[in-house]
């Protein structure tokens, strides 16, 4: 016998390239938005610090907002943002 | 009163039977001599004969006219107050001797009312006549003195009455005779009902109906009281609601025949006491439940009209409730029938439904009834029914669910939602739910994307847009995908695959997912994931792919011996037949190492191949029942035939399994926990201290699900572990937010 395939239906999953698994300001996994986001997707990406840690977007910056000095949240460290990210 | 010219106008204003209004004009008449010494004496003689003659029902030998002139003449000369005198000693003596030719009458009682009424017949008859000579008399003489003096008609009511009462018995035996016609007439007998009316007329004439009513009411108790009993005891329900509707019928009927009318509504209300309120437990203990059995419309709307007749609704209401709990309990607890538990719960609401419609009339409380017992008996079992609702939606809008037309699978929806609305745990419909609409879109299953999105907004009218937020992303998923795979195709990398990809790309937290499998792939399949994975990052850098191939299908061309065929089948199937394209047979052990799909999965996806219908594969020297072992040889069948060039052979793929049947209670059972967690904490960050007990009354409160106390308690203590919370230290039943 010999079979070949003419049609796939193949389904797949999206998740953000992200090494930590939750975001250190809210709690919520990478796969599920920012606490005041609805849906995860562009509009709610993950962004890294310099020290590598990895937040929901809007969460930095709520978090930088309300505090004086510009620190990483997770290890203090001054925030600034990886350049090299999109 | 000298003019020699008058007019009157007079209007006889007699009891009953009375003459008709008329207007008597007298004009011009001569002034009579001035009275003569005889003419008071010629005048009564007159009169007295004429008296006479009507008692003898004989003819008058003076006209009318003639004697009412006269009457006038003595009233003019204001002789009246004799006049008066003797009329009504004429009258007393007449009525005397006609009463008492009554008296120690033989024969029976029958013969006894018509000779009665016969007499009054008489009495009144003769009365009008004998008031219309004597009209004048009454419209001065007694006009002027009506503070003592009785009319004509009224003395002739008097003196019957007066008689009736005096002789012995004579009323005492119009009363047994009334009765005892009744009796007859009750049990089937033809009676003579002009002749009831009349004496009852009578009655009500001289005043004396209320102790014929009170004899009669009491009369009728006592015969609805045995007849309630007996019958009851003899007859089945049917039979015994038609009876009893039929005697309310026949009273009320008897009532406008010939009672007066003020006594039909006691006499009703004794019928309904005696034969409904005294046997409101009996009908229902004893028939009711057959009833809602065998769906008898008729007997149902009786019985509730005779119920709603004396204020039994309430009582209807219990029996009616404890009817459906009992059906409905032990549908539930069934678990052969499970399988049809939802079609058979839709049907006993109809059922219920009509009966609420045609023999209840809606009635609120009863419509109330049927709600609260299906909220009862549908949640005694925690979590199936909602799992059965949601795979029954599920039965209902998959393409395999050819036959229904669109408006007929609206219809067989809203009934399911009623269901729905009845169930407590919502979410664990909405798990099931989720999990089979996955896999009608990914397979796709649906029978109609307008079904899907018509559900979708029904049960987001039923429970909130948060409810089916998540159900609703999921068909964003779908048209984003179809719109990325449009741009695919117009890609250069597709055209260089050489077959038909189609990538579904989900958002991970939209979909119930399963852990990624870790297969291996042939080569080529490989290069088509990273073609179309390489175009995806271009559009979406940032991210990466985790293949489901577990929910993967393909179509694939097979060159059997016989022919060849388009095959239909899951991924795994594809894998595993690409396998033979080597070697003619394996031992699933080698199949599953050379694949690396999951043993649990190879069995299943096998069994669809070896199915004797779709035998591509054999399994040598086994019978089909005995389970597959790691051994087994599995061949690749030479000389498979099949009548369609077309196969499915992947329908086990969208069955559910019980490891993904189990996952999925897992999940609701975790989502609990975490709202109980949520609930808890949001509760004590507000009130700081609260004691266990009221911490528990907040809770049922809030939370959407019936929670069992042991399940808040055990998450209680979890917190304090977590140091979320602590105890009083004064007290322990009563814990503290740790901040
Ligand atoms: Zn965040
Ligand atoms: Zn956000
Ligand atoms: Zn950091």
């Amino acid at each position: 016998m010999k079979v070949n395939i003419t049609k796939w239906s193949s389904v797949s999953t999206w998740h953000w390239d992200v090494n930590e698994e939750c975001c250190g300001i809210c709690r919520m996994q990478f796969d599920y938005c920012c606490v005041d986001c609805k849906v995860p997707g562009d509009d709610c990406p993950p962004v890294w610090g310099t020290c590598n840690h990895a937040f929901h977007m809007h969460c930095i910056l709520k978090w930088l907002n309300s505090n004086q000095q510009q620190q990483c949240p997770m290890c203090r460290c001054e925030w600034q943002f990886k350049s090299d990210q999109k | 009163m000298n003019s020699n010219v008058k007019k009157l106008g007079i209007t006889s204003t007699g009891g009953i039977g009375a003459p008709n209004k008329k207007t008597l004009v007298i004009k011009n008449f001569k002034q009579l001599p001035k009275t003569s010494d005889t003419f008071e004496e010629d005048s009564w003689n007159k009169l007295l004969s004429a008296i006479q003659s009507i008692q003898n029902k004989q003819p008058t030998i003076y006209t009318q006219e003639e004697l009412y002139r006269t009457v006038e003449n003595l009233c003019s000369e204001k002789l009246y107050s004799n006049l008066y005198q003797k009329l009504e000693f004429q009258i007393d003596k007449q009525t005397e001797r006609s009463l008492l030719k009554l008296v120690n009458q033989t024969g029976d009682i029958i013969t006894f009312l018509h000779l009665i009424n016969m007499c009054w017949q008489d009495h009144t008859s003769q009365l009008i006549m004998i008031r219309s000579i004597f009209l004048c008399l009454d419209r001065t003489y007694v006009i002027q003195n009506n503070q003592h003096l009785r009319s004509i008609w009224d003395l002739g009511l008097y003196y019957f009455k007066h008689y009736l009462l005096k002789f012995p018995d004579l009323v005492r035996k119009v009363n047994i005779g009334l009765l005892e016609n009744i009796q007859k007439e009750r049990n089937g007998d033809r009676i003579d009902s002009d002749l009831m009316h009349s004496l009852v007329k009578m009655l009500t004439a001289l005043q004396i109906y209320n102790t014929f009513e009170n004899e009669f009411l009491i009369e009728t108790d006592k015969y609805y009281t045995i007849e309630g009993g007996q019958y009851m005891n003899d007859n089945e329900v049917p039979e015994y609601l038609k009876h009893t509707q039929d005697r309310v019928n026949e009273e009320y009927d008897r009532s406008i025949r010939y009672l007066d009318p003020s006594t039909k509504r006691p006499l009703i209300a004794v019928v309904e006491k005696q034969l409904i309120e005294r046997n409101v437990s009996n009908i229902l203990s004893k028939g009711f439940n057959n009833l809602m059995v065998e769906n008898r419309i008729e007997d149902l709307s009786r019985l509730y009209s005779l119920f709603q007749r004396v204020n039994a609704i309430k009582e209807l209401k219990v029996a009616f409730g404890g009817y459906i709990k009992q059906v409905g309990q032990s549908m539930i607890n069934d678990a052969q029938k499970e399988a049809t538990l939802i079609q058979d719960l839709i049907e006993l609401k109809d059922k219920l439904d009509n009966i609420l419609e045609l023999s209840f009339s809606k009635n609120q409380i009863l419509v109330y009834s049927l709600k609260e017992s299906f909220e009862y008996f549908i949640n005694l079992k925690s979590n199936k029914p909602a799992e059965l609702i949601a795979k029954y939606a599920d039965s209902k809008l998959r393409s395999s669910n050819k036959r229904m037309s669109e408006d007929d699978l609206e219809v067989v929806l809203n009934k399911l939602l009623i269901l729905f609305r009845y169930i407590q745990g919502k979410d664990v419909f909405e798990a099931f739910y989720k999990q089979d609409l996955a896999k009608r879109l990914l397979m796709d299953k649906s029978a109609s994307i307008d079904a899907e999105k018509s559900m979708i907004s029904k049960l987001k009218t039923e429970c909130g847009t948060s409810f089916t937020e998540k159900l609703e992303e999921m068909f964003k998923d779908i048209d984003l995908s179809n719109d990325l795979m449009n741009s695919f195709r117009d890609s250069n990398q597709f055209s260089s695959i050489g077959i038909d990809l189609n990538v579904y790309v989900l958002t991970g937290s939209n979909w119930p997912v399963q852990p990624p499998s870790t297969v291996e792939l042939p080569v080529e399949f490989k290069e088509y994931l990273d073609v179309f994975s390489q175009f995806y990052h271009k559009k979406y850098s940032g991210r990466q792919l985790k293949w489901q191939h577990g929910v993967s299908h393909c179509i694939i061309k097979a060159n059997f011996p016989l022919g060849k065929k388009d095959l239909f089948v899951s991924l795994f199937q594809t894998l595993l037949l690409y396998q033979y394209n080597d070697k003619s047979e394996f031992t699933i052990r080698e199949l599953q190492e050379s694949t690396k799909i999951e043993i649990d999965a190879i069995k299943r996806n096998l069994m669809g191949l070896l199915n004797s219908k779709t035998d591509i594969l054999l399994r040598r020297g086994k019978q089909k029942t005995q389970p597959l072992e790691l051994d087994d040889v599995i061949e690749f069948n030479s000389k498979f035939q099949h009548k369609l060039m077309r196969i499915k052979v992947n329908s086990i793929q969208s069955q559910e399994t019980a490891e993904e049947n189990k996952k999925t209670n897992d999940a609701v059972t975790q989502d609990r926990q975490y709202q109980i967690d949520a609930a808890i904490v949001r509760i004590m960050k507000d009130r700081k201290a609260l004691n266990h007990n009221t911490l528990m009354t907040e809770l049922f409160t809030q939370l959407k699900f019936a929670p069992k106390p042991v399940d808040l308690k055990r998450r209680v203590e979890s917190l304090i572990e977590r140091e979320y919370l602590g105890r009083d230290p004064e007290n322990p039943m009563v814990y503290i937010y740790l901040t």
